[in-house]
């Protein structure tokens, strides 16, 4: 059994020392004096206080959680018993609110006021007088801090004022004398002074004796002190500092000079005059500042102070010189171009093994797309592999589930045309930046526009337009035309050759940088420029290919600059050829498939133009009915387009194998004696063997034989054996391309029987020159499919990790702790935790102001009570002083009333 | 001087306009007057037997003695009015009682029935549309009005005056029409006239006949395609005949009638393209008429041994009978793989033989060695097709790998034996598919590769790339539907790739960023030291563009 409370009370009043023994009064003094008792007095404070609460039991409340069964899933912290002491709390949140809520409530509706701000007034653990101590100690520290502008207890010998770096303290004059007398020979020669400097810099020591020795000769009677010999150190390095760049200010305008007669010594040197200079040239003072040489010319000097004054208050307001990236050396140059041109080799490898180039761009959801596939199951297969969905209701262009869409560079777009793709007007600022960037481009450009002077172009009036045209002599202005009919127009006039100077013109005279417009007319332009092409080769009887070549070069440099625009116009040609003429290729349809190949990189897994490009070709290959000699040569001609474009990539083309091996079936002198077994084979309806009499000699194919039909029989045997022997070197180049392919014995085995037979078929003598490109070709099929056999190896593609059977078993977590949230999902369980933390805050919030609410109520009701106690007060009192009066009263008039009547 | 130029211009035009009308005028008083005639003639013979001549007057007006090229329609017309109106009135009618005279009158006016009957043959094999169906209109009311009111001449008509009038029909000039008026008008409204349509034409066909009459007959049969069901109750007819015929009202007997028919076409000698016609609706719309199928299967495997699209056509019509009648086709599947041949993947049939082979090769009880040689055959094949056909063939093959994973060898073999590897690894290997051998389950295609798909993952096109990689990854997807990917063209493709009105790209497209130094020409070709590499130079190797 515990002992009873007072006893308990006195065990512990006992222990904390506040009851001890007694003391004897001498103790007692003596503890006075040292003041131990005042040190004591906050201890015991406390630990009475500790005592108090011990022993009251209702601040203590144990918390309910008292752990009902101690299990294993609770972690350590909360297993211990929580004591919780609403009486402290409730008397700090009342202490609070009356410190903050109270005051605010007080000063509610009220103006101005005063605050305490004294060192320690409202600390309540200081007494008075170490308060007063602490202020004095503040104040002296103040003053010591020496921030007071008024403080003139300072002694300042630290800062002196100089002239060019020379103390000009009077007691040193001396010297000044002689030093500048020293100085003045320095001035005279230069050479000396750098010899000086230099000594001065190697030895300083000897320096310093030779500063120490005109001050012996001057003032004997004082020997320095460290500090102004140091300072006459410093005194003297700074006015060497000036000195030098003085001299430095003197070499440059003796270079200035210099530079300035250069051009007449490079006339000198070359003998011959350069046309009169624009401006006749002038007096020195010209290259100079004009206000600094007028400065100098003035006469009167206030004049030039005035300016100076200005000058300077200009100068402090001038921005400084932002810090220039350093002019980069030839070799640097040459290695940031060959690291560009490698950048953009490898984004194209990129590209063509169909990985997206930039990640900046958010991934595309084709990926969720086609994992949704498996639960819905009414989703096209087709569709999710980018193919048309074959229903027939309208469906959306341009297959928008493309897997194989890949994200376009802008960068790429860029690095070269540092116009920026989406230009307008508050770009050009930004454009003025990098007009050093452009410089470089306009390098490259300038091979197209020859390097015409831009603001000279368009400082000529654009009336003299056409007109001068007509004297035979090219004008220099020519408007952007802005239909194909207008640039004819424009061109009908200018011969042949100078069609490519006119480009150039109107291509200079249209820079996007002297006009906002010029950017979309030229884009304009270069989609004229595109169906020009197709027209001159389809129309013109003779097309010059230099020409044509001329116009896809522009092209191609105003493709960097708009490749939208001309992506778009060679969209278009390919659209037309696709809707209109599919299966029958015109010259410029050609010119145009072969522009495209130079213009875009054929190479790309997926590109917007070159993969419809590919598309019409192989379609082109595929099913068109060759019946003459000029229908084969547009085939040949459509192939070697289609091997050019693979070069790089090394596709395969189904397409290609087929017509070949087809044409040359049906070229040869003979039907073909094997079975023709892999590819469909398409007699024509004529005729077209060779039929060999005489001998016949093998030509280069020239692009006229596409349209022209050979008129005599012998040129179309030449024609044909020329053909027969274009498709075999086709044959020859499209087994190097697809050497690699796993397929290839099953690829070219028929093409080697049939070239086996065309040797055969050639036995006869007048076709000696066409045996040779056969063997050789066949020899070539030989060691390629004996190496390909040699590289054959059974396949293994399903090198995958096995798939994980889906596993129904419940998740089972060791360790588990429900206090903490398993959610595998990182932003469910996030946004689950700042919900619960909302909740928490909010419920706190509303206890909060609850409790100020209640609070505010009791202290009003407290206020009204007090009002009321104290009106009710008053009341009593003046009813009191009434009552007190009117007895008075009452008893003068019971004393009069008496009085009379005792008068009575 | 407007005023008079005004009036004589008025004075001109009504004359211009008088004269055409009154032409026109005496054109429709001749018209009136013959109609008038026409009607008295007609009227007279309604009214006493004494006028009987009139019918032969009638008939020399109908105008048809030399060619029946532009007959008299009001003729033809009252003719048939007053023909019907004697039937009905009995006149035709033979009585062994009747007196002599009577007797010859009958006799008389049954010559000049047959007479106007021939005439109208004679129109409609000759005059023009409007005619021809006039004059088939008319025919047809006159055996209409035969049988109703002639007792017993049922048989007779129906064998001899239709059958003249559906020969006069066939062998008409110009007669689609026609045809179709017959089929719409009369074969499909009316039972009895497809019953003995049918039987016609199943005579008519016996013999060898010319092509294009072949073919008039092949769209009169193929446009009667509503089959009767088993429960059909056959209610329309278009004469009423005094005895219900027995065989008019079952539904065996006119498919029999049918089956005749269709077969004596089948029998008969078929071009190719009209083969291949009959083959395509094979199904649909001769089948339902057999009710014993399997007389078809001299046909269909006659067909299927032509080869090529005939083959590819019959397929369907033979898997019918396989399925249906349990017919046994010997080396069926030995055929099927013979017909996969270079043009099959090129040919337009191409879709409706995936489609029929997804079927056969559905089974998951055919041997590997078989399913292996039609993959690996089909992998072939890949190799010289379109774009269109290649994109229907690899999914096609990952169907079958989920359904016979015994062939999935075909995508992965490690060898285990370490000298056969290390054989493999020194000297390489051949290709252990045997193309030429024509049974498929000996052909070794399950001890090879796929080796083609795997070059066809580096298809110029990038869509169908990424089909021919589905082979070699995960096998995750269960099926792929296998309808989505069969009717694709090139047309289709281009226009997915540029749809058909120019929108925005979504992306820039990228730039080839070296401008080449030439392109066609040799320019500037000594800078390089007189050797042309770079882009494009393969091209200037082989062309001539000076």
């Amino acid at each position: 059994m515990p002992p009873s409370q007072l006893k308990q009370l006195k065990a512990s009043l006992r222990d904390s020392g506040v009851v001890g023994p007694q003391q004897s009064k001498k103790q007692k003094r003596q503890n006075a004096k040292t003041g131990v008792t005042a040190q004591n007095r906050n201890q015991r404070n406390a630990a009475l206080q500790a005592i108090r609460d011990r022993f009251n039991p209702f601040e203590i409340k144990v918390g309910t959680g008292r752990g009902k069964f101690d299990v294993t899933t609770r972690d350590g912290n909360s297993t211990g018993t929580v004591r919780e002491r609403p009486g402290v709390t409730k008397s700090l949140g009342e202490e609070r609110r009356r410190a903050t809520l109270l005051k605010e409530m007080n000063t509610r509706n009220k103006v101005g006021g005063l605050v305490d701000r004294r060192f320690g007034e409202n600390d309540p653990t200081m007494t008075p007088e170490e308060r007063a101590a602490e202020r004095f100690a503040r104040e002296s520290q103040k003053k010591m801090r020496k921030e007071s502008m008024f403080n003139l207890e300072e002694d300042e010998d630290e800062f002196q004022l100089t002239h060019l770096g020379q103390s000009l303290s009077f007691d040193e004059a001396n010297r000044d004398d002689f030093e500048m007398g020293d100085l003045k020979d320095d001035e005279e020669d230069d050479e000396e002074a750098s010899r000086k400097r230099k000594r001065f810099m190697a030895e300083e020591g000897e320096d310093e004796d030779f500063i120490d020795n005109p001050e012996g000769e001057g003032l004997h009677e004082r020997k320095k002190s460290k500090a102004e010999v140091m300072k006459e150190v410093i005194a003297k390095s700074k006015f060497y500092k000036a000195e030098r760049q003085q001299a430095k200010e003197d070499d440059d305008d003796l270079r200035d000079e210099l530079d300035k007669e250069l051009p007449d010594l490079f006339e000198a040197l070359r003998g011959m005059k350069a046309p009169a200079k624009p401006e006749p040239p002038k007096q020195d003072l010209d290259t100079m500042n004009p206000e600094r040489a007028a400065m100098l010319q003035g006469p009167e000097k206030t004049d030039a102070e005035k300016e100076y004054d200005q000058r300077l208050k200009q100068l402090t307001f001038d921005k400084r010189s932002q810090p220039t990236d350093r002019t980069k050396t030839e070799e640097e140059k040459i290695e940031e171009e060959a690291e560009r041109l490698k950048k953009l080799e490898e984004d194209r490898l990129k590209r063509m093994r169909g990985e997206h180039v930039s990640e900046d761009e958010e991934e595309e959801s084709d990926k969720d797309s086609f994992m949704q596939d498996d639960e819905e199951s009414d989703v096209d297969d087709a569709a999710a592999f980018g193919l048309p969905t074959t229903s027939y209701e309208p469906r959306p262009d341009m297959g928008v589930e493309d897997e194989d869409d890949f994200i376009i560079d802008d960068d790429l777009v860029e690095t070269r045309s540092n116009v920026s793709l989406s230009v307008d007007e508050s770009d050009m600022e930004e454009e003025e930046l990098s007009d050093e960037d452009e410089a470089e481009e306009s390098e490259q450009e300038d091979e197209l526009i020859n390097g015409m002077s831009l603001p000279a172009a368009s400082a000529t009036s654009t009336s003299v337009a056409a007109s001068q045209s007509a004297d035979g002599k090219l004008a220099f202005t020519y408007p952007c035309p802005g239909s194909h009919e207008e640039f004819l127009e424009l061109i009908e006039n200018v011969p042949i050759q100078d069609v490519s100077t006119v480009i150039q013109r109107i291509r200079a005279l249209h820079h996007p940088r002297l006009h906002p417009d010029n950017k979309a007319k030229l884009g304009r332009f270069s989609e004229i420029l595109i169906e020009h092409v197709s027209y001159m080769a389809s129309e013109a009887e003779n097309p010059s290919f230099a020409l044509v070549e001329n116009i896809l070069r522009h092209v191609h440099s105003l493709a960097k600059t708009h490749p939208l625009n001309v992506a778009t116009a060679f969209r278009a040609q390919l659209r037309e050829i696709s809707k209109e003429r599919p299966l029958n290729l015109h010259a410029g349809d050609l010119a145009i498939l072969t522009g495209i190949s130079t213009v875009f990189p054929t190479s790309d897994h997926f590109h917007a133009v070159t993969t419809p490009a590919h598309l019409c070709l192989a379609r082109f290959l595929g099913q068109c009915s060759a019946n003459t000699l000029s229908d084969f040569a547009t085939g040949a001609f459509a192939t070697s387009l289609c091997l050019q474009y693979q070069t790089v990539a090394k596709r395969y083309m189904p397409e290609l194998v087929n017509y070949v091996l087809n044409a040359l079936s049906n070229l040869a002198p003979t039907e073909p004696t094997i079975k023709v077994g892999s590819f469909p084979y398409r007699k024509t309806q004529e005729s077209v063997r060779l039929v060999a009499s005489k001998k016949v000699t093998p030509r280069k194919l020239h692009f006229r034989d596409i349209t022209a039909s050979a008129s005599e029989s012998q040129a179309e045997e030449d024609l044909k054996i020329s053909l027969v022997l274009t498709f075999v070197s086709l044959i020859d180049t499209a087994s190097d391309l697809w050497a690699e392919k796993a397929a290839f014995t099953e690829i070219f085995t028929p093409a080697r029987d049939i070239l086996k037979d065309l040797k055969q078929a050639f036995k006869s003598k007048a076709y000696t020159a066409a045996r040779d490109p056969i063997q050789s070709t066949l020899d070539k099929l030989a060691s390629h499919l004996e190496k390909s056999r040699l590289a054959r190896r059974p396949l293994l593609l399903h090198n995958h990790r096995p798939l994980a059977i889906k596993s129904a078993i419940p998740k089972f977590e060791e360790n588990f702790n429900p206090d903490k949230h398993y959610d595998p999902d990182r932003e469910r369980a996030e946004s689950n935790r700042l919900k619960a933390e909302y909740k928490r805050e909010r419920k706190g919030a509303m206890r909060e102001l609850r409790k100020d609410a209640s609070f505010v109520a009791r202290e009003k009701l407290r206020e009204k009570k007090e009002r009321d106690a104290e009106y009710e007060k008053k009341y009593k009192r003046l009813v009191a002083e009434i009552q007190n009066e009117e007895g008075r009263a009452a008893n003068e008039y019971e004393r009069e009333k008496r009085g009379r009547q005792g008068k009575r | 001087m407007p005023g008079p130029v005004e009036s004589s211009k008025k004075r001109k035009s009504s004359k211009t306009a008088g004269a055409p009308s009154k032409r026109r005028a005496v054109a429709e008083d001749d018209f009136a007057e013959t109609l008038s005639t026409i009607e008295k003639l007609e009227n007279e013979i309604a009214e006493s037997r004494k006028h009987y001549n009139n019918i032969a007057t009638l008939i020399s007006m109908l105008n048809v003695q030399k060619s029946a090229k532009n007959p008299e329609l009001a003729v033809a017309v009252s003719l048939c009015r007053v023909f019907s109106r004697l039937m009905a009135a009995g006149n035709f009618a033979e009585s062994s009682r009747a007196a002599e005279n009577e007797k010859i009158v009958t006799a008389w006016l049954k010559e000049r029935c047959l007479e106007y009957q021939r005439a109208l043959l004679s129109i409609i094999r000759e005059a023009d549309t409007t005619s021809q169906i006039t004059a088939l209109t008319l025919s047809m009311r006159i055996i209409k009005e035969r049988i109703t009111h002639i007792p017993g001449a049922e048989n007779a008509v129906w064998s001899t005056n239709f059958k003249a009038i559906v020969e006069a029909v066939i062998e008409a000039q110009d007669n689609q029409d026609l045809q179709s008026e017959l089929v719409n008008k009369f074969m499909k409204e009316f039972e009895d006239v497809r019953y003995h349509a049918f039987g016609q034409i199943a005579e008519y066909a016996a013999i060898r006949r010319r092509s294009d009459v072949l073919d008039s007959l092949i769209s009169i049969l193929s446009a009667c395609d509503d089959v009767p069901g088993d429960d059909h109750k056959f209610e329309n007819f278009f004469a009423t005949p005094g005895s219900q015929n027995k065989r008019l009202t079952s539904v065996n007997s006119h498919k029999k009638r049918a089956q005749e028919a269709w077969l004596a076409i089948l029998r008969n000698n078929l071009s190719q393209a009209q083969r291949k016609s009959l083959l395509r609706i094979m199904v649909h719309h001769i089948e339902p008429w057999f009710s014993r199928p399997e007389l078809l299967m001299d046909f269909l495997t006659d067909s299927y041994n032509v080869g090529g699209a005939t083959s590819l056509l019959a397929l369907s019509g033979l898997f019918y009978l396989i399925q249906e009648k349990n017919l046994d086709y010997p080396q069926f599947y030995t055929k099927l793989y013979s017909l996969l041949d270079a043009d099959l993947l090129h040919s337009k049939h191409r879709s409706r033989f995936f489609r029929l082979l997804n079927t056969f090769l559905a089974s998951t009880h055919l041997p590997a060695a078989l399913i292996a040689s039609f993959v690996k055959r089909l992998a072939r094949l890949a190799l010289n097709a379109p774009p269109s056909a290649i994109v229907v063939i690899v999914p096609f093959m990952y169907n079958i790998f989920k359904n016979h994973p015994t062939c999935s060898f075909m995508m992965h073999r490690e060898i285990r034996d370490k000298e056969l590897a290390a054989e493999i690894e020194a000297e390489g290997m051949d290709d252990p598919f045997d193309p030429l051998e024509e049974d498929p389950t000996r052909t070794g295609a399950i001890e090879s590769c796929l080796w083609e798909i795997v070059t066809l993952q580096s298809h110029y096109h990038p869509n169908v790339a990424s089909i021919a990689r589905i082979i070699s990854e995960q096998f995750t997807k269960q099926q792929y539907n296998l309808e989505d990917f069969l009717d694709h063209t090139y047309q289709g493709m281009v226009e997915a790739e540029l749809g058909s009105g120019e929108k925005p790209l979504r992306k820039v497209p990228v730039v080839e960023y070296q401008i080449p130094k030439r392109i066609f020409t040799d320019r500037l070709l000594e800078e390089d030291g007189g050797v042309d590499s770079g882009p494009a130079s393969f091209m200037r190797g082989l062309w001539d563009f000076s």
